[in-house]
């Protein structure tokens, strides 16, 4: 177990190492001088250079993409003598746009999207597993069939239809809640969840159809089990049967999607934040990329692809614990 | 990745190779009346983006004519007259800011949508069936490397990369980078299907026949395994069109599209989002276009997938 | 005088959605809504809310180069040696004292420039502004960590090239000069009577040497004006305080009325449209920081009870298509000639946001550098003249067309624009092939004189009420450079540039007028409009009017709250 979890981590590691290689050559390969544009208009070819010598973009490409690492590892110092700039593990380096730390810019946005994240994924998987497993049990009547029905268009929509006709329904004809900004859960929880409640809709919406859809086909196949029968033959009560027995099987590959998107989610629910005007790091991301700020595009891809293998890494040890059968190679 | 379903099929059991599956199931096609519906609507949005031309005839207006006399400029071009300007010469109402008709737009931009979507299937198909084969097949150290960059490739967080990517990409031809990023993307789903597939077909009887009967690989691989990976990865393509046709307009939305004046569903939607308040007519027909199409992919795609899997068949 | 001062206008990359054109002064007269509550009067008190998509960019006062952060930061933080008169249209122009008893004096034609500064000024914790630190504010503009100011004080400085700013030179610039706490003397390199103009730029603005910060100083600039940072959360919320130390007396300009102003930033342009057009609770003393949205302006236009809110302002800027004079097709000036009659300037000002955003423009010069004139040399109607186009360009032998790449920006709004300009031309056989670009690296693409496509959007803003801060550094053939160029119709014509250098040295006595008739003779450019910035506020903001200089921003020096 020991073994496999090292290994696993090493695995986490390369893949880490591999995005943040493919960030660096999209960003270095192709021409977006971040100098030229911090020179501005009155750019001299004097200038020019010394600029990219203050900001390091004068050494030879494999030079700087190794200080990033070692940045990242260790931390690294930047520029010498008094105006030295310490920049700690972990060193993601500073951004172009303003200077601030990386790391600092993505620890400031990362609550709004985990508050994002975790409430849509609450909702969607109480809404969506109840909806699937009430439906399956209720197969072909006309309650499953209207689900479906719903669940399907539900899921064809795109989120920002979803985002806007909320937002046009419930904020601007209704009036039933204010346009959305971010408040920290800590200084107002009420103010928080309200300002929350239709990002949280939009994407549960979307995600509990397919999580209904899921779950109905996982449940729909478990319950026709061998096993399932053989408990119905002890004469259990149908209740227990269904929850002891068919859920814990049927909501197994459930389980194993919900950890996967909730790990792309963290890296940045892009279009909902940008509908909705939320400072995530989906929000983040887009400027940065809007203003070829490759250190943020860098960190925040990083940070986003670090959210999704370690989703996969919990999902399958989690597999492991529940099932012996899986061999841990 | 908040606007792109799940991709789906990743987690649905492939069905099980069997014998020449295909009539009984093109039989149980015909029954279901789910997969009649999703046809219908697949083959009308089709025929109208062939048809583009001979539609836009009918109303005599080009996808990229102006048309002031349609907008109001005082309003930065709202369209005149109710419902986005609809009347019996604009069917769906002029487009904000140009007066372009949106019916030919719609029409026009169903041939880039559909155009996209499709082909970045056929990529991520193509290169995901050849490589999840080649994984499976050889087995060793080439299934090890293939796996290792389909885990890779997943890994990515997608939409942050594809907007990156495209957006340096120096803007030559802008439809097929779409297509070529979102087939890269796209292929590691389908390859983990076929190699595990492929995997489990290698040892079974009637390969093992084949192989006893002194067979190529190559024969073995094409004639043997290959037909039987059909159904899986039909059901598969199937059901990634409709989230190429999201991931397209949604790449739009965030402002990496077709390069204009070209029409794409996507296109017509981001630049609607502006108007949704002024004019919430336009942002209906690309809404609804995007809407029934995913819907009749998906529809088409389970369909497919009960039909050509008796097992889970009746979910 | 081979190259006269550059005054090159800063277009920053970072202006929102738009190719960031700004500024040009009409008279306010004409400008739809900004009679009524925007007016005088009002009092003091009450917290005003400013709602805007981004971040401020930069805060630092040697970093600031976007016009409404300009605004903002020389209204609100810090004080500079000369600022503009708080009023809208030509009487905005004016330059007046600020930290400085007068506007700089002169003895020698404009070589050397003293200023006195007046008694009594502070800092936002009491100490006292000296010239010591305006020197120090001026040196900091050279340090290439802080590189986004304008330039103007690195090139018209003696021995300005050869500075490297105080973090490497830390015994100064040796052309400022503090003969004592209240008294700073520039020496130029060369004689300029546009240095009190210049010295309204937030380059001006003192920074006690014990409070810089470096880099950091973005975050938190030290206050020597009417308010201070309170807390501010980049991206989210930057809340100002009064700064108690600030005092009227010193002060003939800012008003400073609210006690504090709260800047939301990270919304939605529709959203924040939307909200003003609510008018709800606190949004009823809020502004938008920049442009409204162009769909929104159906919304605001078509109700009086909204339109009286409304504000849009010409800045000094012009909007031009520029034509690359050194590539085929239109290095033959008989072809840019016909390209005056083909552009549809009507169809482009529609998807720009319609006729309550910018004036249909004539000439290069926006009539708020020429006192309200107007000049109209080729009388193209606003939808362009085909007829006229194709007769001219069947002259030139390109009566058949011919094909050319057009770059804009890659938002929905400037493909628009590029979508209109392309259906324009198209109706003399002109095929345009549009190539979007990413805002961010907008100018460095069409600043490479190489790569540069045959057409491109431009667009130009004086940084100062000056024609020769226009015309110079984008028609002067001279300062044609191989990246980074402002003269992107690479036109370098020696009698043209002759014209121009001798009207920069005459100033404000030349014949600019004459000079923008023969620049569009020789059209390396069309003009498209002069820019308005349309504004929206809620209903109990008073004292909201454009300034000029700023695009046509809302003047924080007079804006208030009701209660």
């Amino acid at each position: 177990m020991i073994r496999y979890l090292a290994l696993r981590l090493l695995g986490v590691a390369g893949v880490l190492l591999v995005i943040c290689a493919a960030t660096f050559t999209i960003f270095y390969v192709f021409p977006a001088d971040p100098a030229l544009q911090a020179c501005g208009k009155s750019c001299t070819p004097e200038r020019l250079a010394m600029l990219h010598h203050q900001m390091g973009l004068d050494r030879p490409l494999w030079r700087q993409f190794t200080d990033y690492l070692t940045g990242v590892l260790a931390g690294r110092t930047y520029g010498d003598g008094p105006h030295a700039v310490q920049c700690h593990f972990p060193c993601l380096g500073f951004s172009y746009q303003n200077d601030t730390p990386v790391w600092d810019l993505m620890m400031d946005r990362l609550p709004t999207t985990l508050s994002i994240a975790a409430g849509a994924a609450l909702l969607w998987l109480a809404g969506g597993v109840a909806a699937g497993v009430l439906s399956a049990l209720r197969k072909d009547t006309l309650l499953d069939r209207a689900m479906m029905v719903g669940t399907l268009t539900s899921a064809s929509l795109p989120v920002y239809f979803t985002a806007m006709t909320l937002m046009v329904l419930v904020v601007q004809i209704g009036g039933l809640l204010p346009y959305s900004s971010y408040v920290p859960i800590g200084s107002d929880p009420v103010g928080w969840a309200k300002n929350l409640v239709l990002p949280w809709a939009a994407l549960a919406l979307l995600y509990a159809a397919m999580y209904a859809r899921l779950t109905r086909a996982s449940m729909v196949e478990t319950m026709a089990e061998p096993f399932i029968r053989t408990a119905r033959a002890k004469g259990l009560p149908e209740r227990t049967v269904v929850v002891k027995h068919g859920l814990r099987a049927g909501l197994t590959p459930v389980f194993t999607v919900f950890g996967m998107d909730l790990g792309a989610l963290l890296g940045g629910a892009v279009i909902t934040e940008s509908v909705f005007g939320l400072p995530g790091l989906g929000q983040l991301t887009i400027d940065a990329i809007d203003k070829s700020d490759q250190p943020v595009v860098m960190g925040v891809a990083l940070l986003a692809a670090f959210f999704i293998t370690f989703a996969n890494l919990v999902v399958d040890l989690v597999y492991a614990l529940l099932d012996p059968q899986v061999r841990y190679a | 990745m908040s606007a792109l379903p799940l991709t789906p099929g990743r987690h649905a059991a492939p069905p099980p190779a069997g014998r020449s599956p295909w009539r009984l199931a093109g039989a149980r096609l015909r029954h279901d009346r789910a997969a009649l519906l999703g046809l219908a609507i697949v083959a009308l949005f089709v025929l109208m983006a062939l048809a583009a031309p001979l539609l836009t005839a009918l109303n005599g207006h080009g996808p990229n004519e102006f048309h002031p006399e349609k907008i109001d400029d005082a309003l930065a071009g709202a369209p005149r007259g109710s419902f986005g300007g609809i009347d019996a010469h604009f069917w769906l109402g002029a487009e904000p800011g140009t007066g372009r008709d949106v019916f030919s737009r719609m029409v026009y931009g169903a041939r880039i949508s559909l155009l996209i979507s499709l082909l970045a299937t056929a990529v991520a198909t193509t290169a995901g069936t050849a490589l999840g084969l080649t994984a499976g097949f050889a087995g060793g150290r080439t299934d090890l490397l293939i796996s290792r960059v389909m885990d890779l490739v997943l890994s990515f967080p997608q939409l942050i990369f594809m907007i990156a990517l495209v957006s340096v990409l120096p803007e030559a031809n802008r439809t097929l980078e779409l297509v070529l990023v979102m087939g890269f993307f796209g292929w590691p789903y389908i390859g983990r299907i076929v190699r595990g597939q492929t995997l489990s077909l290698r040892n079974r009887e009637f390969v093992d026949a084949a192989r006893a009967t002194g067979m190529t690989r190559r024969r073995i691989v094409f004639h043997e395994v290959l037909p039987n990976l059909m159904a899986p990865v039909l059901v598969y393509a199937t059901l990634t069109i409709p989230v190429n046709i999201g991931t397209e307009a949604a790449l739009s939305f965030l402002g990496i599209g077709v390069r204009p004046p070209t029409a794409s569903w996507g296109q017509m939607m981001s630049k609607a989002i502006g108007w949704y308040q002024v004019d919430p007519a336009y942002f209906v027909v690309p809404g609804v276009c995007l809407l029934l199409t995913v819907l009749a992919f998906t529809l088409l795609g389970d369909a497919f997938r009960d039909a050509l899997d008796p097992r889970g068949g009746n979910r | 005088m081979k190259r006269p001062p550059r005054t090159r206008l800063a277009l920053p990359a970072a202006l929102p959605a738009v190719l960031a054109l700004a500024a040009g002064a009409l008279s306010a007269c004409d400008s739809g809504g900004s009679s009524g509550s925007g007016g005088r009067g009002g009092s003091n008190g009450g917290t005003l809310t400013v709602l805007y998509t981004k971040d401020m960019e930069h805060l630092d006062p040697q970093r600031n180069y976007v016009m409404f952060a300009m605004d903002f930061g020389t209204r609100l933080l810090y004080r500079t040696l000369t600022t503009y008169a708080a009023a809208s249209g030509q009487a905005g122009t004016k330059v007046v004292p600020d930290l400085a008893t007068d506007t700089g004096r002169t003895g020698d034609g404009g070589l050397t420039w003293t200023f006195h500064l007046k008694q009594g000024l502070k800092y936002e914790d009491g100490s006292p502004v000296t010239s010591q630190d305006v020197k120090y504010g001026v040196e900091r503009s050279f340090a290439p960590d802080l590189p986004e100011g304008p330039g103007y004080a690195r090139t018209m400085l003696a021995g300005g090239d050869e500075y490297h700013g105080p973090y490497k030179d830390p015994k100064g610039l040796d052309s400022i000069g503090t003969p004592d706490a209240r008294t700073i003397v520039f020496h130029l390199r060369r004689p300029s009577m546009e240095w009190p103009q210049i010295a309204t730029l937030p380059t001006f603005a003192p920074v006690p040497k014990a409070k810089d910060s470096g880099v950091d100083f973005d975050k938190r600039p030290f206050s020597s004006g009417p308010y201070r940072i309170q807390t501010y959360d980049r991206g989210k919320r930057l809340l100002l305080v009064r700064n108690p130390y600030w005092s009227k007396a010193t002060d003939s300009v800012r008003q400073a009325r609210p006690d504090r102003i709260d800047v939301q930033e990270g919304l939605a342009q529709a959203t924040i449209d939307q909200r003003l057009i609510a008018d709800q609770g606190a949004d009823q003393r809020a502004i938008t920081l920049y442009s409204v949205a162009a769909s929104s302006m159906a919304r605001i236009l078509t109700r009086p009870d909204i339109k009286r809110r409304f504000t849009s302002e010409l800045g000094l800027c012009t909007r031009f298509l520029a034509m690359n004079t050194a590539k085929p097709p239109f290095n033959d000036p008989r072809v840019r000639q016909a390209m005056q009659y083909a552009v549809d300037k009507d169809a482009y000002r529609t998807a720009h946001g319609g006729s309550g955003i910018g004036a249909p423009a004539g000439s290069y010069l926006p009539p708020t550098l020429m006192n309200g004139q107007t000049l109209d040399v080729y009388h193209a109607p606003p939808k362009g003249d085909p007829a006229k186009a194709e007769q001219l360009l069947t002259a030139a032998g390109k009566g058949a067309g011919f094909s050319i790449n057009l770059t804009t920006t890659s938002t929905e709004q400037g493909k628009a624009e590029a979508e209109a300009v392309q259906q324009g031309l198209a109706r003399v056989r002109v095929k345009v092939r549009i190539n979007p670009v990413s805002n961010s690296v907008y100018y460095s693409t069409i600043g490479d004189v190489r790569k540069e496509d045959e057409l491109v959007f431009y667009g130009w803003c004086a940084d100062y009420p000056s024609a020769s801060s226009f015309v110079q550094p984008v028609f002067d053939g001279n300062n044609i450079t191989p990246k980074g160029n402002t003269a992107v119709s690479q036109l370098d014509d020696k009698v043209l540039n002759t014209r121009i250098e001798t009207a920069v040295k005459d100033g404000r006595s030349a014949d600019w007028q004459g000079v923008d008739q023969a620049l569009m003779q020789a059209s390396p450019m069309i003009p498209l409009i002069y820019d308005k910035l349309p504004l929206l506020r809620g209903s109990k903001v008073t004292g909201a009017i454009g300034h000029p200089i700023w695009e046509g921003e809302y003047d924080f020096a007079t804006i208030g709250v009701k209660s």
